[in-house]
């Protein structure tokens, strides 16, 4: 029962983390119908850019976050502005070749700048934890995770309650109603993919303390960012957020009852059959 | 006896130039060995063939059928895992072995097509690349099939013995005939695709599936059909390319790039055509050899020994060739979506146009007056 008990607490700490990365995801995706290959390599970016700062200037990774996520917003705009834009209205299948490619580039960009090493961010905190009620608590993923809750909370209140976040929302309704009712169309799309481009980097700061850090380490989680959002609804946030937990618990659970090999192949098993069975996910609507 | 003759008549869409044409270029390209054997410039042509028969073999179901399979890995990495199991394991000979792996390769496009096909566009992508990767991580896992990582290391392959001849398989020069014959095979498949009665049903499907449906074409038996053609001849290529590199592990056979540089292949030549793979496999290869080993530069006689490029190449772009393989690719989506080909064919019209212009200006003013 203490293992079982265990692993859902540390599936459901990593799923946090998930949740973030898909939620990035299914911004974009909703806004602009654009599947982001790419998004792991956002991920991995952040994780750079954390790795930098705490060896350059040796700045804490959850407080550097206060400069990775607006880089990787900046990124993110200039990427849409730049690629993305273009193919708007192109075959889905040269957008997603499209960002695929930006992913090659970023990947193999950073592998040529920090060569293939796998790095390490050690704090003092990174291999610490907490006791509570018998289980343990690591510090690092209980951080991120307060982190993730915090963000996820504040971007939900700006979606519904801000003019802006509303217009994002009905961009992601209905482009052409949207525009008609006098919404900026272009600039959502900027805006969404700078945010969903600032939530994959956040994600990857978050990662940073607790993963190894590379140039390849993004498509493992563009793939998980995928099974997050299909199985949460593509498009949903409050899907993507549930979504990620359950990959998160569906992982570690596997990885103690099935094998640690297999959790991967487990979680791709499940994504087929709610690809199979109830292709608009948990919360999602009908997809067309 | 006229039916005989009928029955003999040319198919559709044969022209004997053209057919003239590709008979001379694949007589010429069979003479190569005749006049070098550098072991680097061999080893270009042997990768320029697996690279096409693998594009060709992909251009079936992604280009013809219009199904983006980001997902070939699995039927690559099949073949690869089938004949070089059954060699190490067996002592099966890979001529028998590569038949099997085939065989293998279309059993399972029938499990993967039987589930991903009921997809759509993204999300037919999607379960492609999972299904890829549920085999590479079983592979990785049942240590006792495969080896996991460890990977299978390739002791020699047995001379194949005819009553005519005996070729041993040593050296690059029966890997360049085996690897061309394969191509010039799928190339042929791709070219009776592109003209058969099934060929267009995978177009009609490609350019309106529900339209395709309601005049009776059974869209999911048709694209079934397109991956098991498909399958087959990635996993022959697979089988080659394992027992040419002589060694194979999970993410080599089963990984995502391999999916994925099928994809570029079409996509840089361009796709749903029959040259198109040809013209993407041979810059993709050019490129990717040219920055991993450009030793081969200097055995062509290209660039000197001491050449500083070499050196350069050799220090700081060794590793660099997927980035301009990412760069080809974004450059090649946003200006040139229909690939080198497309780039070549609308240059050409334009040529034509202007060449058929031009003498009409002066005539003008004589008929004027």
């Amino acid at each position: 029962m203490a293992i079982f008990l265990q692993s859902l607490l540390s599936g459901i700490l990593v799923g946090g983390v998930y949740a973030l990365i898909g939620i990035g995801l299914t911004i974009i995706f909703g806004v602009m119908r654009v599947i982001n290959f790419a998004h792991g390599d956002l991920l991995m970016l952040g994780m750079y850019v954390t790795w930098g700062l705490f060896a350059l200037f040796n700045i804490d990774p959850y407080l550097s976050l206060l400069i990775t996520a607006p880089v990787l917003f900046l990124w993110g705009v200039l990427l849409q502005k730049v690629f993305i834009n273009r193919v708007l209205n192109a075959l889905p299948q040269n957008q997603i070749l499209l960002t695929i490619g930006m992913g090659l580039v970023m990947s193999n960009a950073i592998m040529l700048a920090f060569t293939s090493d796998y790095r390490i961010l050690t704090t003092s905190y990174t291999s610490s934890a907490f006791q509570v009620f018998g289980l343990s608590v690591s510090q690092p993923l209980l951080y991120s995770f307060l982190i993730t809750v915090a963000i996820t909370g504040a971007l939900f209140w700006f979606l519904q309650n801000t003019d802006t976040g509303q217009a994002i929302r009905a961009t992601a309704q209905d482009r052409d109603a949207a525009q008609l009712m006098g919404i900026n169309v272009k600039r959502m799309s900027v805006l969404a993919f700078g945010l969903g481009t600032a939530m994959a980097g956040i994600a990857g700061a978050l990662l940073a303390p607790t993963y190894y850090i590379f140039p390849q380490v993004g498509g493992p989680f563009t793939l998980k960012a995928f099974v997050v959002v299909v199985l949460g609804g593509m498009g949903s946030i409050v899907g993507a957020t549930l979504g990620g937990i359950l990959i998160g618990v569906t992982e570690s659970l596997s990885a103690v009852y099935v094998a640690s090999g297999l959790k991967e192949l487990v979680v791709y098993v499940l994504f087929l059959l709610i690809l199979l069975f109830r292709p608009a996910g948990l919360l999602g609507k009908s997809r067309t | 006896m006229s039916s005989l003759l009928r029955s003999l008549r040319t198919p559709r869409g044969f022209s004997a130039p053209a057919f003239l044409a590709y008979l001379a270029v694949i007589g010429l390209v069979a003479l190569v060995p005749q006049f070098s054997r550098k072991p680097l410039i061999l080893h270009m042509w042997i990768m320029v063939f697996l690279a096409i028969a693998q594009g060709s073999a992909w251009n079936i179901v992604g280009g013809y059928a219009g199904q983006y399979s980001v997902g070939h890995a699995a039927y690559f990495g099949i073949g690869a895992y089938t004949t070089m199991l059954l060699l190490e394991l067996h002592q099966i000979a890979p001529w028998y072995g590569i038949g099997l792996s085939m065989l293998n390769a279309v059993l399972l496009s029938v499990v993967i097509g039987s589930i991903t096909f009921r997809l759509r566009g993204p999300y037919f992508v999607l379960a492609s690349i999972s299904m890829a990767e549920i085999i590479r991580l079983a592979a990785l896992h049942f240590k006792d099939l495969t080896r996991g990582a460890e990977g299978i290391l390739l002791n020699g392959i047995p001379p194949l013995e005819t009553p005519w001849f005996t070729v041993k398989f040593l050296g690059k020069v029966p890997f360049f005939y085996t690897s061309l014959g394969l191509a010039v095979i799928v190339i042929s498949v791709t070219w009776f695709v592109q003209h058969s009665k099934l060929g267009y049903t995978f177009q009609a499907i490609r350019e309106d599936q529900d339209a395709a449906h309601s005049l009776g074409i059974n869209p999911t038996l048709h694209k079934n059909l397109a991956l098991m053609l498909s399958a087959a001849f990635t996993a022959a290529a697979g089988s080659l390319f394992a027992l040419y590199v002589r060694f194979i592990d999970p993410n080599i056979a089963f990984g995502i790039d391999v999916s994925v540089q099928m994809v570029l292949i079409c996509i840089i030549g361009g796709i749903g055509t029959i040259l198109g793979p040809v013209v993407g496999s041979v810059v993709l290869v050019l490129l990717s050899e040219s920055l991993r080993n450009p030793k081969w530069l200097v055995q062509a006689g290209l660039l000197a020994d001491s050449s500083p490029t070499v050196a350069f190449i050799e220090a700081r772009l060794s590793n660099a060739h997927v980035l301009f393989y990412g760069v080809l690719v974004v450059v090649v989506v946003l200006f040139a979506p229909e690939g080198f080909l497309g780039l070549l064919r609308t240059a050409v019209a334009r040529v034509k146009k202007r060449l058929a212009a031009k003498p009409t200006p002066p005539s003008q003013p004589a008929a004027a007056a």
